[in-house]
């Protein structure tokens, strides 16, 4: 009796510690559970400064009112992560047959700055059909990219020489509401998912 | 006849073989219905048809290794002392499974076969919900854990009594210079082979239930289709051999005391299971010779081994059993008796057409045709099934009755009757094309449907009552 | 002469705290390596006989079950990910794997049943199957610290650990001991 009390505790509080260390069974990675936190939390993001494509300055979240969706990049990619760019362009186009091409902006932001000057960004957005005006390329100060990347829960790692000198991220799109609050985090071809989430945010 | 050192767990086993002949009736029920559905006499939902089949593959591999196991179990107890609360542990987790099992299909909905062959349980077109796969797979797993839990009891017991893995096997007979009467009883082999074989199927089972329950609880954990399919079929291949290498037992342990004469350990014997565990692991590929995507030489291995898999144990036991009855001056015939002869005829007989489609160029033609199920109802039907029903004969057996009277003779005549001509449909469609596994059947097919519906109320009429007389012999038994 | 158990068990955490930043650096030595020496320095520090008449870890039950849900929790992916970016984890991580795994899996298995062993043996090799089958071809990251080709390694040394140890669990069975051949039922045909 003592035995099957004891177990059952054991059992019990297993469960629960189980239970919490995953959100309710909802996320077992860190990835999950990042998605699930902004979801629920919605934090408010501090403003960054970017320097956009075109050389001009434009802060990030931006102007009052609109909402913004952003990813993280970097234009040297050699490999696959470049069909990044023509997921956020078919989500560029997305959100302009929606009619909500004033409402939202578009950043595609840079997380190696080091390397990613104003014309490697130019170059990325001319081959990908970034305009400017709804979607733009940026990149952060170096300064700032440490605190940028914590903000969102971006984790940038360096990849094996297979990826010939590539990094592996976290890639998703960030949807941060006209408040200013990440509101929500999605897969980059989940383009039905964004498109849902950034209605949520503006009505 | 063999000198019992141990008492066997009889009261469980009783019980046991009582609730498997029951589910048996049932299945056999299932199995009419679809029949009947399929010649167009009734009429059924055809998610209900669906339902109806996955709930008669999983109840009837099920009931096949629950049975085989019993037999096993019982007769091991012969020779080591096993626990009796492993086997009422075992039998409660086998319950717990077969009632999540039958809710998942008639409550859930779930009607993606007993193979649940990815992606299936995950991709229901609405017709379940992934709870409902889910609750199927965890029905499983828990089944899963019953066997292994009496397979881990006999082979330590096994292990301890025989030394090891080899000396349980008659190793030092078959390789080496043992001699025969030194050797470990024909059960025993039977029983440490069947163990170690069932146990890895069990094992690699374990493995692609689980990958597939993450799969459906978190989609982004995808599972590589053909591994899990390699899996499924590695251990549905072992798990539904094991159930009749085990039920074989039945024939060592009873035949000898009708043939008045033990059936001994030769060398050709213990040589043959060691050859079956080997081929029982290896033969799986050959449900896997439509999928191009598989290697050739695991193809061609289980081509080839299905060829050679059928000659050890049959040619052993089969032959065996042939020159017994041949040279025996005192065998006679009771319901016992005759069902176990049968129980091997049909195990025999049924190798041929599972050869015949072993072959890649008949299986390209013939796999997805009703040939196969043709095949799998000889061995269950009139092999493993019938060995069991010849079990819970011998078990209520009033030792002062010789022979068969008229209603075990019925019995006999109606149960073979009804299931020769019931598979001999089966691979007469087969052979004529038709599909396995429609609900719906064009009017051309109707006459087999129809042919084989009449021939399932036989085997059903048989069946019935073998497990009457069962039921009543254990309440004789009782008051006696 | 051998050292005393304790001593090992100092210089196993030691070595897993000094080479922390290498060992973790790969997911491979970080889960197949210094998890699992964190936990033997557990097993280490388990005076034999612990807990031997304690009603209330009868069968070892109770002691196996809290290293089951200890070992759940680390092979939880966000688990491993927080540890490489909160102190406070790490630290959890060298006290819950000696105190949480290795030591009450060493006062339980004293105890459990030969069956519950042969369960718990054939259940880790189904459950590495599992992981390996998972890691290997799981299409998202599932970690965000590692990279996807880490993830591939870590899941075939997951397969390998698994086929290991069924050799190391099943090879000795086949292996006759004179002293467990006493049973009479019939003379064993090894004698």
């Amino acid at each position: 009796m003592k035995a099957f009390l004891a177990s059952l505790a054991v059992l019990i509080a297993g469960s629960v510690l189980f239970f919490k260390a995953t959100d309710g069974l909802q996320a077992l990675t860190a990835e999950g559970a990042r998605r699930l936190a902004v979801q629920r939390e919605a934090p408010m993001v501090s403003s960054f400064m970017l320097e956009t494509m075109k050389g001009s300055a434009e802060p990030l979240p931006g102007a009052p009112g609109k909402a913004v969706m952003v990813e993280f990049i970097y234009t040297t990619c050699p490999t696959i992560c470049q069909s990044a760019g023509g997921d956020m362009a078919r989500l560029r186009d997305l959100v302009i047959a929606e009619g909500l091409g004033d409402r939202v902006r578009l950043f595609s932001v840079s997380f190696d700055p080091d390397v990613d000057d104003v014309s490697h960004l130019a170059r990325y957005g001319e081959l990908h059909h970034a305009d400017g005006e709804v979607w733009t390329i940026a990149r952060p100060t170096v300064n700032d990219l440490p605190a940028l990347l914590k903000a969102f829960g971006v984790v940038v790692i360096k990849g094996d020489p297979d990826t010939f000198g590539g990094y592996e991220h976290n890639t998703a799109i960030h949807v941060i509401s006209p408040t200013g609050q990440l509101s929500s985090i999605v897969d980059t071809d989940d383009f039905d998912g964004a498109l849902e989430a950034l209605k949520r945010t503006l009505s | 006849m063999i000198k019992a050192k141990h008492q066997p767990q009889e009261a469980a086993v009783k019980f046991t073989m009582l609730l498997a002949g029951v589910v048996l009736l049932l299945m056999m029920v299932f199995g009419f219905i679809m029949r009947a559905a399929q010649g167009g006499m009734i009429e059924i939902d055809q998610a209900l048809f669906y339902q109806i089949m996955t709930a008669h593959g999983a109840g009837m591999v099920g009931t096949a290794g629950l049975t085989g196991i019993s037999i096993l179990w019982y007769f091991t107890g012969r020779y080591v002392p096993l626990l009796a609360g492993v086997f009422w542990t075992f039998l409660g987790l086998f319950l717990t499974g077969v009632v999540l099992i039958l809710g998942s299909i008639f409550i859930g909905g779930y009607a993606g076969a007993w193979t649940f062959l990815f992606p299936l349980p995950a991709m229901s077109g609405g017709f379940w919900s992934n709870e409902a796969a889910a609750t199927f797979l965890l029905g499983y797993i828990f089944i899963g854990v019953a066997f292994l839990l009496l397979h881990l009891e006999i082979a330590r017991k096994l292990i301890a009594a025989y030394g090891s893995i080899g000396g349980a096997l008659a190793w030092p007979l078959a390789f080496g210079n043992g001699r025969a009467e030194n050797a470990p009883p024909p059960t025993v082999v039977a029983a440490m082979a069947s163990t170690l074989f069932n146990v890895m199927g069990i094992v690699v089972g374990a493995t692609v239930l689980v990958s597939s329950l993450v799969n459906l609880m978190i989609p982004d954990f995808a599972v590589n289709a053909l591994l899990a399919k390699n899996m499924i079929f590695f251990f549905g291949h072992v798990f539904i051999n094991a159930s009749i290498y085990m039920a074989v037992i039945a024939v060592y342990e009873i035949l000898p005391e009708y043939l008045g004469k033990p059936w001994k350990t030769t060398r050709p014997f213990a040589i043959a299971w060691t050859m079956v565990f080997l081929f029982v692991l290896a033969v799986y590929p050959h449900h896997l010779l439509q999928d191009v995507a598989m290697p050739a030489w695991a193809l061609i291995m289980g081509q080839v081994v299905s060829y050679l898999s059928g000659i050890p144990l049959l040619a052993v036991t089969a032959f065996s059993l042939l020159v017994y009855l041949r040279q025996s001056r005192v065998m006679y015939w009771d319901l016992a008796s005759a069902l176990l002869v049968l129980g091997v005829a049909g195990w025999s007989i049924g190798s041929a057409p599972a050869i015949i489609d072993g072959m890649i160029a008949v299986n390209k033609v013939m796999h997805n045709t009703q040939w196969v199920p043709g095949h799998f109802h000889i061995y269950l039907l009139l092999g493993e099934v019938a060995i069991t029903f010849g079990f819970m004969a011998w078990l209520v057996k009033d030792p002062r009755e010789k022979g068969l009277n008229i209603l075990d003779l019925a019995g006999f005549a109606v149960y073979l009757l009804g299931g020769v001509g019931f598979t001999l449909m089966f691979l007469i469609s087969g052979a004529l094309s038709v599909p396995r596994r429609w609900a719906v059947h064009v009017p051309e097919w109707f006459l087999q449907d129809r042919l084989a519906t009449g021939f399932a109320l036989l085997v059903i009429l048989g069946a019935l009552l073998f497990v009457v007389s069962y039921a009543q012999g254990l309440r004789k038994k009782r008051t006696r | 002469m051998k050292p005393p158990s304790y001593l090992v068990a100092i210089l196993v955490v030691g070595f897993c705290f000094a080479l922390r930043i290498p060992l973790e650096a790969d997911p491979v030595s970080h889960i197949l390596v210094q998890l699992p020496l964190l936990a033997w320095s557990g097993v280490l520090i388990t005076p034999n006989g612990t807990g031997r008449r304690s009603e209330w870890n009868r069968g070892g039950v109770a002691t196996l079950l809290v290293a089951f849900f200890t070992i759940i929790f680390w092979m939880l992916p966000r688990s491993i990910d927080a540890v490489l970016s909160s102190p406070t984890m790490e630290l959890a991580k060298f006290i819950t794997l000696p105190f949480g795994v290795g030591a009450p899996l060493a006062i339980g298995w004293a105890r459990a049943h030969p069956l519950l062993r042969g369960i718990i043996k054939a259940e880790v090799v189904s459950m590495l199957g599992v992981l390996a089958f998972l890691y290997i071809h799981a299409p998202v990251r599932i970690c965000n610290a590692y990279l996807v080709s880490d993830q591939h390694r870590l899941g075939y040394g997951f397969l390998f650990l698994a086929l290991g140890l069924s050799v190391f669990w099943i090879a000795p069975l086949f292996i006759v001991h004179t002293k467990r051949a006493v049973m009479p039922t019939k003379t064993p045909a090894t004698a």
